[in-house]
């Protein structure tokens, strides 16, 4: 069954754990130029998750939230969509996983999400690709993700994706605490992480223009005919030319009359 | 085996490893990697404490990291050493009682005392107190400063153990010695104004007691700047109860660039004040805004009243660097002035002390009379237990109920009686840290986390001292009596309301508390 990990927000109170977790599961280097929780964090090869402190207005008064930013692992990822050297695959437990050994270095992906999530190491002579791997190797154990079980205030919350979907909708309607929008429920058809907030994903800097179908699903329409116009066009451009050459062969012998 | 033969059978089987490698990469290595079945296993294969490891979400008894305030004037953490061990959490949630007891999500703020224990527990030095040493090197080295320090109770009895000394090894004349060594120009005593706060504040509770101020009671000390911003997020609707006398730290830093100043034709804003301090939250405490009293009595608004605030670690930092051996020096004595301590004043480093030294000034403005052996050594105040009750005879007055807390959660057991209006107390002193200022937040490490071990062999050697003083009471400090004489005329007069008097914030707005069952 598919794993997935709920964000609750309001429940979040900025103490970075989480981003440390992924740095001692993953063994991620730490740059001090570059903090995995502040005002302005930045998703890096070495950050494969970050918490910014957001001041945000509610009901009229400046407030602090934390958002935790990592890869969401897309029911139906556009990054392994385009990878065409299947180093980026949906595993059937939820996570989408990177396999650097198969990676070509092409970048397509980074195009290609959505999210802004995969991170190229463009400081490397040989560079991968980076993202959140979901702790693929947690998971396969019937572990949390190393971020989701260091949390103190059960922010994030990690089980199955249905169990934990149903969880978070009784959640958002009960009372007014939450706004009625569960992100990741649809956002490019559907994602592992998903959000829960008392402000709108707006203020909190998320990207709300992604489109409820999944990605892959739109260039799938005419990508589809890709083996139909390569075998059938063979076809045609050899009956062609048997039918030219044999028109010449003819046309000779008749010369030769 | 000879060298010989190792050396050949070496070389055969680099050959072959050699052809090994070569078939791998050829035919294998290209196979898997054309078709994507690797067999290579993918994901974080690093270390996490053992409590992260279990199966499923099962909630774990410590878990996570306490929130740290990326601008708090105290506290600061290295990710790269934190492990995530959780006793920064144990401390703040079940000893302080911080973490955990406000609702979430939060509103504005990093709730946060700035008490620093979470830097006493934390095994891997990730958190530490922000440090003020460049601040306090700018001052030394600049000829147009003059550089003046003064020292808690607590550091003398704590600053030896970073020099290999037994924990509660008295070191306050090296103390001394070392700072003027540094190039301090004056070095002047924190007991002095925890004198001079008994003084105000003994008055103050006589005012309540007598009913000739509206203040309500129990009256409830207000030296601690830890407490402070617990009773301000937690509390706010007792903060009347809150005596309005600054910390001793404030009023030595109120004095010493005005009375002081005045005295010595000194020009106020060439004074740079330090304080060394067994606390991270008097950091907090010297940058409130409202700790500019100096600065109001010269009109001129850049006057601070503490300009540092420097942890007893980081002044054993600043000797050790300076390639001074603390246990070497000679003992000095304080800068006249300022720096004449009774015991009373002493003891304020230790739980149970700012009680004492109360009884024994408000015992003789009450009576009159000289206080009696019993108070000198007021046995139910002293000791580790976290609430101690006590009621003091008074002749011809009546019986005073006092209480003594440290540690906020047991602070929280009394404020809640007292907010219930069933704590039957004329006067309680609370200290955020467990034992006191001696095992405050800037304290050594000597124990991790901190031990009762270290903490009593810290407290007996104040008590020890106090005993050996002839002046064991704050209205007998000959400068404190000339400093009213000479400049404040009395306490609680026009002038020292002024200067050694402040009002509190509610942070009821910061947080919303969890109510307490």
């Amino acid at each position: 069954m598919s794993k997935a990990v709920l964000v609750d927000v309001t429940k979040c109170v900025g103490c970075g754990g989480c981003t440390v977790a992924c740095k001692m599961w993953n063994d991620l280097e730490f740059d001090k130029s570059m903090p995995s929780h502040s005002e302005n964090p930045k998703l890096t090869s070495k950050n494969w998750t970050t918490v910014t402190y957001q001041k945000v207005n509610k009901g009229g008064k400046q407030v602090w939230r934390f958002v935790k930013e990592q890869c969401l692992h897309c029911e139906d990822p556009a990054c392994a969509s385009v990878c065409f050297s299947k180093a980026i695959k949906k595993t059937p437990q939820g996570p989408v996983v990177y396999y650097p050994n198969l990676c070509v270095g092409c970048r397509y992906c980074m195009v290609a999400c959505p999210f802004d999530i995969p991170k190229y190491q463009w400081e490397k002579v040989l560079p991968s690709i980076t993202k959140c791997q979901m702790c693929v190797t947690k998971i396969k154990k019937g572990e949390a993700p190393a971020c989701t079980s260091v949390c103190p205030t059960n922010a994030l919350t990690f089980g199955d994706r249905d169990k934990l979907l149903a969880f978070a909708k009784k959640k958002i309607e009960n009372g007014d605490k939450y706004i009625k929008h569960i992100y990741g429920e649809k956002e490019a058809g559907g994602t592992n992480w998903f959000y829960i907030s008392d402000v709108s994903f707006k203020e909190l800097g998320f990207p709300t223009n992604i489109p409820k179908e999944p990605l892959p699903h739109y260039t799938h329409e005419y990508l589809k005919l890709t083996p139909t116009v390569f075998i059938g066009g063979g076809a045609l451009f050899t009956a062609l030319s048997i039918y030219t050459r044999r028109r010449n062969e003819i046309a000779k012998e008749k010369e030769g009359k | 085996m000879t060298v010989r033969e190792g050396f050949e059978r070496e070389k055969k089987i680099t050959r072959r490893r050699f052809l090994k490698i070569l078939s791998n990469m050829g035919l294998v290595g290209t196979a898997t990697a054309l078709s994507g079945c690797s067999s290579e296993e993918i994901g974080g294969q690093g270390w996490l404490p053992e409590q992260y490891n279990v199966a499923g979400a099962w909630p774990t008894q410590v878990r996570g990291r306490v929130p740290i305030d990326p601008a708090s004037p105290s506290v600061v953490r290295n990710d790269e050493k934190c492990v995530l061990c959780g006793q920064c959490l144990e401390v703040c949630q079940n000893i302080q009682s911080v973490f955990g007891y406000y609702e979430l999500p939060v509103i504005n703020d990093f709730v946060c005392v700035n008490c620093g224990q979470c830097i006493l527990w934390c095994p891997t030095s990730s958190i530490t107190e922000k440090h003020d040493t460049k601040k306090v090197k700018e001052a030394l080295a600049d000829p147009n400063k003059i550089v003046v320090a003064q020292t808690a109770p607590a550091t003398r009895v704590g600053l030896g153990e970073e020099f290999a000394l037994p924990a509660g090894t008295w070191v306050q004349g090296q103390q001394v010695a070392a700072l003027r060594q540094l190039g301090f120009d004056k070095v002047f005593d924190t007991v002095f104004a925890a004198d001079l706060t008994i003084m105000e504040e003994g008055t103050e509770l006589i005012q309540r007691l007598t009913g000739k101020s509206n203040a309500p009671l129990p009256q409830l000390t207000s030296c601690c700047p830890g407490w402070i911003k617990f009773c301000e997020y937690y509390y706010p609707d007792l903060i009347p109860n809150l005596s309005s006398a600054k910390s001793p730290q404030q009023m030595f830093g109120a004095m010493v660039k005005t009375y002081y100043a005045k005295a010595n034709h000194i020009d106020p804003k060439k004074i740079f004040s330090v304080s060394i301090m067994p606390c991270t939250a008097k950091k907090f405490e010297a940058q409130r805004p409202e700790f500019n009293s100096a600065g109001e009595y010269w009109k001129n608004e850049n006057i601070r009243d503490v300009d540092a605030v420097l942890t007893t670690r980081e002044l054993a930092n600043l000797i050790k660097k300076a390639g001074i051996d603390l246990t070497q020096l000679p003992e000095e004595d304080y800068d006249p002035m300022l720096g004449e301590g009774s015991g009373a004043g002493l003891i304020f480093g230790n739980t149970g002390g700012v009680m004492e030294a109360a009884i024994r000034t408000a015992y003789f403005f009450l009576t009159g009379k000289e206080s009696p052996k019993s108070v000198f050594n007021l046995k139910a105040v002293r000791g580790l237990n976290g609430v101690k009750e006590a009621e003091v005879n008074i002749p011809d007055w009546g019986v005073l109920r006092i209480a003594v807390v440290h540690g906020l959660k047991d602070a929280r057991t009394v404020m809640e009686a007292i907010r219930r209006g069933t704590a039957p107390y004329d006067f309680v002193e609370i200290m955020a840290c467990p034992g006191g200022c001696i095992s405050g937040g800037g304290q050594p490490r000597t124990a991790v986390p901190p031990s009762d071990e270290v903490r009593r062999k810290r407290i007996a050697s104040i008590y020890a001292k106090d005993t050996s003083y002839m002046v064991r009471e704050s209205h007998e400090n000959r400068e404190v009596l000339a400093l009213y004489e000479n400049f404040l005329e009395h306490p609680l007069s026009h002038i020292s309301h002024k200067l050694l008097h402040t009002q509190y914030t509610s942070r009821a707005e910061m947080l919303k508390a969890k109510e307490m069952v």
